[in-house]
């Protein structure tokens, strides 16, 4: 939510400190500041208001508020605490409510007033806020929004008439009834919504979300009847969620806002009114009960200290709570009972004031207790055994990675999947470790590996249960082999059953892939009695790999007596730059009449474009003058 | 050319440095499953259906089960563990969660998470603190300090945000400066009465962060997503 730094300061008699400080000071007690940006002459705020708070955060006064408790800055202007001009009761507006949505329903009749655009502060402050300014009435409705968090509506009176004076109600819609919103959209209906019906029962606004086109305020509109009123948090999300019409009136719904901020509101709608599109007040009509009754809650000041690892003196507390102008008792030094005040929901239980307490004191006074060395009392038998499979396997050569949980066919359907080809869970290890190994395939040489040996553990779906499996996956060629491949998941298999000392439970075996249950084997285990050494993992810096083509070339050389392999990789990478060198890997050695013969494969590659053979050509150029500098000769 | 030997995934290398981390201070390394209980996913940690709250985490549905979902978080672990262990508790679960998110750099609709649970008579805040500044500083290597913000998830009250600031250092580009890591708070007690543990009796901790957050903070990995792609261009760097 944004807010102004500026309007922030109208709530105060004493300058604010500088909005960085202020910044601050609401990130570390109260909500994140995620964004400060400067508009104008101001400075706006994006505080991050989570669901917790926001039934009384989501508005400057809320912020202010906050402001005054944790800078300890009284708020000297605070609009609900203000007592508000009694406004006549008018006979002539009609107010029914037969929705349960509704229980406090205020409508108020002003006439003579001049719709036009909005003054320049006005205008300023809703647009630096990004709010579009439309016309001063609808204009000072979203300003009051943002000052107190309560949604207003206005509707032009003449869509209200009836009989000699004026009828609003709150109903549940017709199945399929009609709605066109305020903007042009319309909407189809059903009983469970509810809407706000004019003189002739027609839908005039949907209820807590969104005002009607028809009812709309005009440059045309003299007269106006001012809506406040508070609607049922869990059917406003609904139908807000039903018609996919999320707005800035539902969210505070939502959110449960308290109907006290109601009668402070429509004062200060009115009060503007008045200033910037003239009028008067003909008379309001409030059907409902506008009460907010809280119930207190006791804390002890050990559930506080414990809680925290705090140790608060009951007058550390007391000073706290004053800030906060809570109403509170205390008892034998070691307990007091606070009574929230009416706008907070939030404040049910011991702990929901322990928070209260311990974030406006500062949570940066919380010191450490450093934990206790103590044995785990239990092994996780399938992490100890998924570990050892992992060095099993890593010792035969084989990579381990992770691969999707989901498929584009399968057994199990996603309802909301993020793309078609995400729309089920997998069943089975095996296609994505073909699919990994055939992505692999292409980089062999500049991995520095002749085969693809790959593994994966985890979980796959059933209709009704889940497993943890295992698969392996290996590959040779640009094609399964059969020849070259079986005994490279064969060997390994034998391997994890010699280790294990129990066979696997294969599900799957064939073209190169064999997938068992993990979870399967399990229970034929012993149970663990100590987790392997603790392996630190290693200290690597991940270097981001080029996306362009790599590509190889092997040399053959024959070398003197006593050149190693080492020797020749030395020389040859000191003559090429690693940016265009990017593996080169020892490929065999033999020895005839006499001579050694050395090869290499060299693979390049770029990181800002794809190489050209004469680029190759070039680089192999300066590869074989090292050769020749060395006095090796090229086969 | 020979078959060099292979290489672990960077994940399962960080899982299991967490776990033995943990366990020398009494942590049990706990699972629960991927496809979940909605009510151990969200009603018993005190999401309950139709609250503001429960937009925090998109969620991924199953057609026709109405009774499960992806599980969103490991958190609903802490439920299971509750109602199957009696205090005190100390456990970690590391497992796959699942986001309806679009995809980026930093964002992945599965990924991996690190919940931690302590449950104790008079565990705090204080308790909180020391833990993770032990695991981060084993983790990270160094002294690692540890700070809270006030913040909000259903299941803890109070709720902070945690940062961690790695002590500077020339090698390490993120050394030197607070950085945001995790979510965590004092466990709510109706999380507690859900799980079957008297919450006038016993309070403690709860904490969660992305495994693959440890990862991009420890190694440098600039994309999230190719940790989960199967390709050995990364993988074989570990």
């Amino acid at each position: 939510m944004l807010i102004s730094y500026q309007w922030l300061q109208t709530f105060f008699d004493t300058p604010l400190p500088p909005p960085e400080v202020v910044a601050e000071a609401l990130t570390f007690h109260s909500s994140e500041i995620e964004d400060i940006a400067k508009v104008g002459t101001d400075t706006i705020f994006d505080v991050k208001v989570l669901p917790d708070n926001a039934a009384w955060l989501l508005s400057h006064r809320g912020i202010a508020k906050e402001v005054s408790v944790i800078l300890d800055m009284p708020l000297t202007s605070d609009p609900l605490r203000l007592s508000n001009e009694v406004l006549p009761v008018s006979d002539q507006i009609h107010v029914t409510l037969t929705s349960p949505v509704c229980d406090y329903y205020t409508a108020t009749l002003i006439e003579g007033v001049t719709v036009g655009p909005s003054p320049d502060w006005l205008r300023e402050q809703l647009e630096g806020l990004g709010q579009k300014s439309i016309n001063n009435i609808v204009d000072i409705t979203n300003y009051v929004m943002l000052a107190t968090g309560q949604p207003l509506h206005a509707f032009a009176a003449h869509t209200l008439a009836h009989g000699k004076g004026y009828a609003v109600g709150v109903r549940q819609a017709h199945s399929g009834e009609q709605f066109v919103s305020l903007t042009g959209e319309e909407y189809q209906l059903t009983p469970e919504d509810a809407v706000i019906v004019g003189g002739k029962d027609e839908v005039l606004a949907l209820a807590g979300v969104k005002g009607g086109q028809y009812s709309g305020i005009t440059d045309q509109t003299t007269s106006i009847v001012l809506e406040a009123a508070h609607f049922e948090r869990t059917a406003v999300r609904k139908t807000a969620q039903r018609h996919k019409l999320p707005t800035d009136a539902s969210k505070r719904y939502e959110n449960g806002i308290s109907r006290v901020l109601i009668p402070p509101s429509v004062a200060l709608a009115v009060s503007l009114i008045s200033k910037v599109a003239g009028g008067a007040v003909i008379g309001t009509k409030t059907v409902g009960e506008g009460l907010e009754v809280r119930q207190s809650v006791t804390v002890t000041l050990s559930q506080i200290n414990s809680l925290l690892g705090l140790s608060l003196t009951i007058s550390n507390v007391t000073t706290l709570l004053d800030r906060f102008g809570y109403s509170y008792e205390v008892q034998d030094d070691e307990e007091v009972t606070v009574t929230p005040p009416a706008e907070r929901d939030d404040l049910t239980i011991p702990a929901d004031l322990i928070e209260e307490i311990g974030r406006v004191y500062g949570l940066d006074k919380i010191t450490s207790v450093p934990p206790e060395l103590l044995v785990a009392n239990q092994l996780n038998k399938r992490h100890y055994y998924a570990e050892v499979i992992r060095q099993t396997l890593v010792a035969r050569g084989f990579s381990e990675v992770y691969t999707s949980s989901f498929r584009n066919q399968d057994k199990v359907r996603i309802q909301n999947a993020l793309a078609s080809d995400k729309g089920y869970l997998r069943s089975s290890l095996a296609e994505n470790l073909r699919e990994a190994r055939a992505k692999n395939i292409p980089h062999r040489d500049l991995l520095g590996i002749p085969t693809i040996l790959l593994f994966e553990i985890g979980t796959v779906f059933a209709v009704d249960t889940e497993e943890f499996k295992v698969c392996l996956a290996v590959q040779t060629n640009t094609t399964y082999k059969a020849k070259t491949d079986d005994v490279l998941w064969r060997t390994a298999i034998a391997d994890l059953e010699s280790v294990l000392q129990t066979s696997l439970a294969i599900t799957e075996a064939g073209e190169g892939v064999v997938e068992f249950s993990l979870d399967a084997i399990l229970v034929t285990l012993p149970t663990p009695s100590a987790y392997g050494k603790h392996v630190a993992s290693p200290v690597v810096s991940y270097q981001p790999f080029s996306l362009y083509p790599a590509v190889s070339r092997d040399i053959a050389l024959w070398v003197g007596e006593g050149v190693t392999a080492g020797a020749v990789m030395s020389a040859l990478q000191s003559s090429v730059s690693a940016d265009q060198l990017v593996r080169l890997t020892h490929l065999d050695t033999f020895t005839k009449d006499g001579r050694t013969s050395l090869a290499f494969r060299l693979v390049f590659q770029s990181d800002t474009k794809t190489f050209t053979g004469v680029e190759i050509d070039a680089l192999m150029e300066v590869v074989y003058a090292t050769v020749a500098k060395y006095g090796w000769e090229v086969r | 050319m020979q078959q060099p030997t292979g290489h672990i995934h960077p994940l399962s290398q960080i899982i299991s440095e967490v776990n033995s981390i943990f366990a020398e201070i009494g942590y049990v390394f706990a699972e629960g499953p991927e496809r979940e209980l909605v009510e151990y996913n969200f009603d018993k940690l005190n999401v309950p259906q139709d609250h503001p709250s429960r937009d925090m985490q998109d969620t991924f549905y199953l057609q026709g089960d109405h009774e499960r979902l992806l599980r969103t978080h490991t958190s609903p672990v802490q439920v299971r563990y509750m109602l199957d262990h009696k205090p005190p508790i100390r456990m970690i679960c590391p497992g796959k969660v699942f986001r309806n998110e679009a995809t980026d750099a930093t964002h992945e609709a599965q990924f991996f998470q690190l919940e931690g649970l302590c449950i104790d008579k008079d565990i705090s805040l204080g308790h909180m603190k020391g833990v993770l500044e032990y695991f981060f500083s084993n983790f990270f290597g160094g002294t690692v300090q540890v700070r809270f913000r006030p913040s909000f998830f259903p299941f803890v009250e109070p709720g902070v945000e945690v940062d961690m600031m790695i002590e500077k250092n020339e090698q390490n580009k993120l050394s030197g400066k607070w950085i945001e890591v995790m979510g965590a708070g004092m466990v709510h007690p109706n999380v507690l009465e859900n799980s079957g543990v008297d919450s006038s009796v016993y309070q403690g901790f709860a904490f969660g962060m992305g495994v693959d957050r440890l990862a991009v903070l420890k190694y440098g990995i600039d994309d999230i997503r190719l940790l989960y792609n199967g390709d050995l261009r990364l993988v074989n760097q570990f």
